[in-house]
């Protein structure tokens, strides 16, 4: 505990430095005006402005990529609040509360909940991730090949049981992005795998082309322009803050937010989406006038706020103790980490404790940041969200083009955007979710390496993964989630995962 | 027997699966001991076919194909053909040239925007991308044959 202070402290220095510190504020800034826009969310933002760190220490590269992250959080609360869009996925349930409290000219209070809320958790989880994050990345130095092997397709299966569409469909996606991952100079043998002749191939696909295509362009595709109307609520501010009796209808919601966001937060899948769908469900149930929900009732608003921000916070755990991508934006933050020389994983703190605690620490600065920005700013935000999409889309569509070129001055990753554009579309027509698909070709490398090794190690004998105490225990786990998933299809009954899918196409929970 | 959307979706995976495996012919498989480099492939392949004819199977609790909604394929389509075409031109005219034309485009073609008020927002919009691009971030982007 002591040494976690010290680390800290020192992690403080790195953080409050004035470089650190602007870069925070740009990834706040820039992580807020993605939440606030429809159209481009946490992901295709971070991905577009992964060039632009190319010039910066791994240090300030991910400070300023994870603020766009929460950032974004924030931000998204805004358009739902005051337009009834999401600005990005995770802020759906705050749309339906949110904006009805709005329309009751509880604007301004709806989004100083959101903002005092998010605050909230996001400190909430950076506390337990200073905890949880140092100790578990000890643990993960004992894990050889067959215990990253069983920890990945724990990764991959938990995915694919808290998906909201269904094991197959999910599963699929995993399996279309390991094979993308495989595309390339084999590491083991040297041989090139599915390249078609040409040297851009050689290296594999990247992450940036393949998530700035699906999430997007994909989107863009999806979405012509006379399909985004909405009228803003502007608030006064004057009206801003809560009156007593919200503030205290807010405390709790936000308080359960926090811990269920967290803990979502650490499993894979799309923690920061499920956990607002998960909180909203729970304070409905938990809630001795669950009829106003819908009508804006305030726990509608602070609860799921408060659970996507800390699980926001909470994808990190793993994603810095593990190296383990819990969703294709921590993939996109390691991908950006290994670009700077600095591998995500358990050697991360003991190898380079700069940037693990300068980030852990700008992440306490970034939230206070948020919370300083948010409120006072909303003028602005509202001044953006007049901005007609129509206008918007080709601006994004030009940083699309401009941030996968700069990646590797690569035309040919240009292509591939493209191509992975028309796919993302393909797949929202035939109800896939195209997240799995990130995280498969993040992990494919990982996974086939640790694999593979794990098989020589033991002279192919598959037993090597039952036989060690960790990779058993991971695959019993493993088993357990595929038999759950597997009941539930014998029985044809639904349970709470079908009931999240149906809420998420418009049913509330 | 009427088509439906998961019908479309687990014959195309299935497909995908048997293309990736021809393809991985000449890969070597390797023995267990020593996989080779196509021993994932072809697992993952495998896979993919086993899931996408379970999709198949179950195909009749999803929508009917004819039912999924196309009416914004003309502007998918429209997007990604000006898109594509300043793709194509980006290392050969430039990023002002290309990106001008292509937000153009984008603007009277499919936005149906008066052309003049278009022109001024692409021109100010790509330039001020290509100031803070060569200026602030230092950041080359490619130049076409008049040198921006």
């Amino acid at each position: 505990m002591e040494s976690t202070l010290i680390s800290l402290l020192h992690g403080f220095s790195v953080a409050l430095q004035p470089d650190n510190l602007w870069y925070a504020f740009i990834g706040c800034l820039v992580g807020t005006l993605v939440g606030v826009l429809p159209g481009i969310g946490p992901l295709s933002g971070i991905s577009i402005l992964l060039p632009v760190t190319f010039g910066l220490n791994a240090t300030q590269a991910v400070i300023m990529l994870a603020g766009i992250y929460y950032g974004s959080q924030y931000g998204g609360s805004t358009t739902s609040i005051l337009m009834r869009i999401p600005g990005e996925a995770s802020s759906v349930m705050t749309c339906i509360d949110g904006n009805a409290m709005a329309k009751k000219g509880r604007a301004g209070a709806a989004l100083c909940i959101a903002a005092v809320g998010s605050w909230i958790a996001g400190t909430f989880g950076i506390i337990m991730l200073t905890l949880i994050a140092p100790p578990l990345a000890t643990i993960a130095l004992r894990f050889g090949p067959p215990e990253y092997t069983a920890l990945l397709v724990l990764g991959l299966i938990f995915l694919a049981y808290m998906s909201s569409t269904s094991l197959v469909r999910t599963l699929l996606m995993a399996c279309i992005g390991l094979m993308l991952g495989m595309i390339g100079i084999d590491n083991m043998t040297g041989h090139f795998r599915y390249s078609f002749g040409l040297a851009e191939l050689g290296d594999g696909i990247g992450i940036v082309p393949v998530a700035v295509g699906l999430f997007g362009l994909g989107e863009i595709l999806a979405t012509p322009s006379h399909k985004v109307v909405g009228e803003v609520i502007a608030p006064k501010l004057r009206e801003l803050l809560p009156s007593r009796q919200e503030w205290r209808e807010a405390s709790m919601p936000i308080a359960r937010g926090s811990v269920l966001g967290f803990i979502i937060g650490i499993i894979p899948g799309s923690a920061h989406i499920i956990s607002s769908f998960l909180s909203y469900a729970l304070e409905k149930r938990i809630s001795k006038r669950p009829e106003e929900f819908g009508k804006g009732a305030v726990a509608g608003v602070a609860g799921p706020e408060a659970a996507n921000n800390s699980a926001s916070t909470g994808a990190f755990v793993p994603m810095l103790a593990l190296g383990i991508p819990t969703g294709p934006i921590t993939a996109v933050l390691i991908g950006a980490l290994m670009i700077h020389g600095v591998p995500a994983g358990p050697q991360l703190v003991s190898d380079h404790p700069d940037v693990f605690w300068g980030f852990v620490a700008s992440m306490y600065v970034g939230n206070l940041m948020l919370l300083a920005l948010n409120l006072p700013l909303v003028g602005l935000f509202v001044s953006l969200l007049r901005i007609p999409y129509a206008y918007l889309y080709p601006l994004i569509i030009m940083f699309c083009v401009i941030g996968v070129y700069e990646v590797s001055h690569s035309i040919v990753d240009v292509w591939i955007m493209l191509i992975m554009g028309v796919f993302g579309y393909a797949l929202r027509k035939f109800n896939f979710d195209p997240a799995p698909l990130v995280l498969g070709l993040v992990i494919a490398p990982i996974f086939e390496q640790s694999l593979r090794q794990s098989l020589i190690m033991s002279n192919g004998n598959y037993l090597i993964f039952f036989s060690r105490p960790i990779s058993l225990g991971l695959v019993i786990v493993s088993i357990g989630l595929l038999a759950l998933s597997a009941l539930a299809f014998v029985l044809n009954r639904k349970d709470w995962r079908t009931k999240l899918a149906e809420a998420e196409v418009g049913k509330t929970p | 027997m009427k088509i439906r959307s998961d019908h479309v979706a687990g014959a195309t995976f299935v497909t995908f699966g048997v293309v990736i495996f021809a393809l991985s012919g000449d890969l070597p498989t390797g023995r267990l001991s020593m996989p080779g480099a196509g021993f994932l492939p072809k697992l993952v392949a495998t896979l993919t076919i086993v899931l996408g004819a379970a999709l198949f199977l179950r195909a009749r609790e999803s929508e009917p194909f004819s039912s999924l909604g196309w009416s914004d394929g003309k502007h998918a389509m429209l997007v990604m053909a000006i898109t594509a075409a300043a793709t194509a031109l980006y290392t050969w005219l430039g990023f002002i040239s290309s990106m001008v034309l292509m937000m153009l485009g984008l603007l009277v073609v499919i936005e149906r925007r008066n052309l003049l008020r278009a022109g001024v927002y692409s021109l100010c919009t790509v330039m001020v991308t290509y100031g803070v691009f060569i200026w602030v971030l230092k950041a080359p982007l490619p130049k076409g044959p008049l040198g921006f």
